[in-house]
């Protein structure tokens, strides 16, 4: 039995939830690993050596790096799961600096809870496995967590989220109905479920890393009337502004 | 003088804890800790088009994303001046029904359940009591299905929106639920048995707060007989120990949640849940907070009961699938919205392109935060001395847990 342990650092709750929206599957993986330590599901800890830590949220206050910390020392392999933890997501997009914005929301610049600004997982500490979502596809965790158990290379996505809407027949929304969409530049893998609804990807899963063409969706996007603004906004929502025109 | 650490708390949403402050054996006081950073969703709003923000609010919490949309929609439209017709509202009622089972039935038989039992978890639970983890699973992927055919996913699912719906269901995915619901009635009928047996703890609170409607509203009400507006009369303050702000009524400790909404508009329930709330009105009228579990498997009930009217009165008229347009306008809105732990506010001004100019959201948790505090207090001084410092931290766990508490959701709670 692989032990494995789930921390979850400041976020919505998803990533960790979604582990538990594998039903049936769950109890497949359970044939696998031993839970160690997951606080939203059991009230069950034990600190002992971990196989597979999965970390989800952003490091937003010092015991966020310090439960990181932990996970990291005390595991085989790290996987930072969901797009808080490889990209910041949501809350890593929040401009501006903590003492400011303490005080726009609080009313006061003091931090006595020691919060800090919000950043991935990934740009603490090094990772084994990225992978992105808000919140991922649960299939993909689970085919990841089955392959370690099983000592096969798991594969990596690499295709934009268009490709899933050719495969799907989806009719593209950028072109036909002019709708912001941001799957071309954004990584594949949640099937182009957005799309299936007739709307824009508002890219949640991250950037498509090395082929995306950032330039030439910012030209589609101006051309379509939006400004500026609107379309920098757009690009940074998960990502942190990693993209870049 | 002795300070009494309860936390992280398990098996709840999110990253929580207690100090307890004891001098010569005397409680002196309470503090909850919401140890979770702060994510400024208010911040992240400002400056947005109207059309997009939904689909951010839906990040606050991945157990409710539906409810905060709806919220954000239904602020929104009130902004615009804009009324949808009956079918959308239906649908989206929908929605929340999914969520309701999702989320009472997650906390019902993952959270608390063990606690029942004696178990750390559900998982351990499985060899003994498998069948009714497993019904508890099949109710809550039930109200995820209904999630994902009205929110687009399972999480997160962008598909409500403003005027509408990026998609309909389509006529076989709501016959579906027309099939199952049979099944679950008598499931979730069985649930409302198990946690009638629970021991009363926790405080009373002095007022109770809810939607005017049974799952969202025009207005809050209170149990004092109010109608009105959040600003009229709930004040919300920060606190140097903790992340999330405290809100009182009138100045007084109040409660959102299962347990109130069925106080305050069980006139409303549909007809068996309306029955077993009779059944358990005498145990109910206590409205210690533990009660709010008994409520929710009420609800678990009423929730399987009106997605079935629902549904048959939408496949009888049949879904037309038209959305209404909108014109962006300066305006103001305020929506109201029982999510699954109770009210949920989303306030916004928008200015005349469409952009958000201001942006305030406080949530169940938030508003349910000096009744935490105060539930801790009574327990302590109630078994502080007789039970052993163990069972008194397990004891004011299971205390928090009642509340159902999403933490994630109460951490950035703001007027600008
Ligand atoms: S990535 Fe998205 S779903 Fe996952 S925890 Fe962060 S906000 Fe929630
Ligand atoms: S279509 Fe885009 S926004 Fe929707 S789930 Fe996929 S990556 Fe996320």
């Amino acid at each position: 039995m692989l032990k494995l342990g789930v921390f979850e650092l400041t976020d919505c709750g998803g990533c960790a939830l979604n582990i538990l929206f594998l039903y049936d599957k769950l109890f497949d993986l359970l044939e696998f690993y031993e839970i160690k330590e997951f606080h939203m599901a059991s009230s069950f800890k034990e600190h002992d050596h971990l196989d597979v830590a999965i970390v989800t949220g952003t490091v937003s206050s010092q015991r966020d790096l310090e439960v990181l910390k932990h996970a990291r020392n005390y595991s085989n392999y790290l996987i930072a799961l969901g797009t808080c933890a490889t990209h910041g997501s949501v809350q890593g997009a929040v401009e501006g600096k903590i003492r400011d914005k303490l005080e726009k929301v609080y009313g006061t610049r003091a931090n006595p809870m020691k919060a800090l600004d919000s950043k991935p997982v990934i740009e603490y500490i090094a990772v084994d496995f990225a992978l992105p979502g808000c919140p991922y596809d649960k299939m993909e965790l689970y085919q990841l967590l089955i392959d370690l158990a099983k000592g096969i290379e798991p594969v990596k996505k690499d295709y934009p989220v268009c490709i899933e809407c050719k495969l799907n027949e989806y009719e593209c929304v950028l072109v036909k109905k002019g709708v912001p969409c941001l799957g071309p530049i954004t990584l594949g893998g949640c099937n182009a479920v957005c799309i299936r609804s007739g709307l824009g990807c508002i890219g949640c899963r991250g950037p498509l890393p090395k082929e995306a063409n950032p330039t030439s969706e910012f030209e589609i996007l101006r051309e379509l009337g939006y400004d500026e603004e609107y379309i920098r906004k757009k690009f940074k929502t998960f990502a942190r502004g990693e993209l870049r025109w | 003088m002795v300070i009494l650490e309860v936390g992280e708390f398990t098996r709840v949403e999110g990253n929580g804890k207690a100090e307890i402050v004891i001098e010569n054996g005397e409680v002196k006081e309470v503090r909850v800790k919401i140890v979770e950073g702060p994510r400024f969703f208010e911040l992240l709003t400002l400056g947005r088009y109207y059309w997009d923000v939904p689909d951010l609010e839906a990040r606050i919490c991945a157990i409710c994303y539906l409810a905060h949309s709806f919220a954000s929609v239904l602020g929104i439209e009130k902004a615009f001046g804009v009324e949808v017709p009956e079918e959308i509202q239906l649908l989206r009622e929908l929605g929340l029904i999914g969520e309701v089972l999702e989320s009472h039935a997650l906390h019902l038989y993952l959270l608390v359940a063990p606690d029942l039992f004696g178990y750390p978890d559900a998982i351990r639970m499985m060899s003994k009591h498998g069948k009714l983890v497993k019904e508890g699973l099949t109710l809550k992927s039930f109200g995820n299905y209904i999630r994902e055919i009205v929110g687009g996913r399972e999480i997160h699912g962008i598909n409500i929106k403003p005027g509408g719906f990026g998609r309909f269901p389509t006529v076989e995915e709501l016959e579906k639920i027309e099939r199952n619901c049979d099944e679950l009635l008598r499931m979730a009928k069985k649930a409302v048995n198990i946690f009638a047996t629970q021991d009363v703890f926790g405080a009373v609170p002095r007022y109770h707060i809810a939607t005017d409607e049974y799952l969202y509203g025009e207005k809050l009400i209170a149990s004092d007989g109010e109608r009105f507006d959040y600003l009229e009369h709930i004040e919300e303050k920060a606190l140097p120990y903790s992340f999330a702000k405290q809100s009182k009524y009138k100045g007084e400790i109040f409660m959102v949640g299962a347990l109130s909404r069925l106080m305050l508009k069980a006139d409303k329930l549909t007809p068996i849940a309306k029955e077993l709330f009779e059944q358990h009105k005498e145990k109910l009228s206590q409205c210690y907070v533990s009660l709010n579990n008994l409520a929710q498997a009420i609800e678990l009930v009423y929730a399987v009961e009106r997605a079935k009217e629902i549904v048959s009165t939408l496949l009888d008229k049949g879904i037309k699938g038209e959305n209404v347009p909108i014109e962006p306008k300066e305006g103001e809105g305020i929506g109201y919205v029982e999510a699954p732990r109770g009210v949920l506010i989303h306030h916004y001004k928008i200015d005349e392109k469409g952009n958000i100019t201001y942006s305030n959201i406080i949530t169940p948790t938030a508003l349910n935060h000096a009744l935490m505090e105060l539930s801790l207090y009574e327990e302590t001084k109630k078994n502080y001395g007789t039970l052993d410092e163990n069972s008194l931290v397990h004891k004011l766990e299971e205390t928090v847990r009642a509340f159902d508490p999403c933490i994630s959701c109460s951490v950035h709670l703001v007027r600008l």
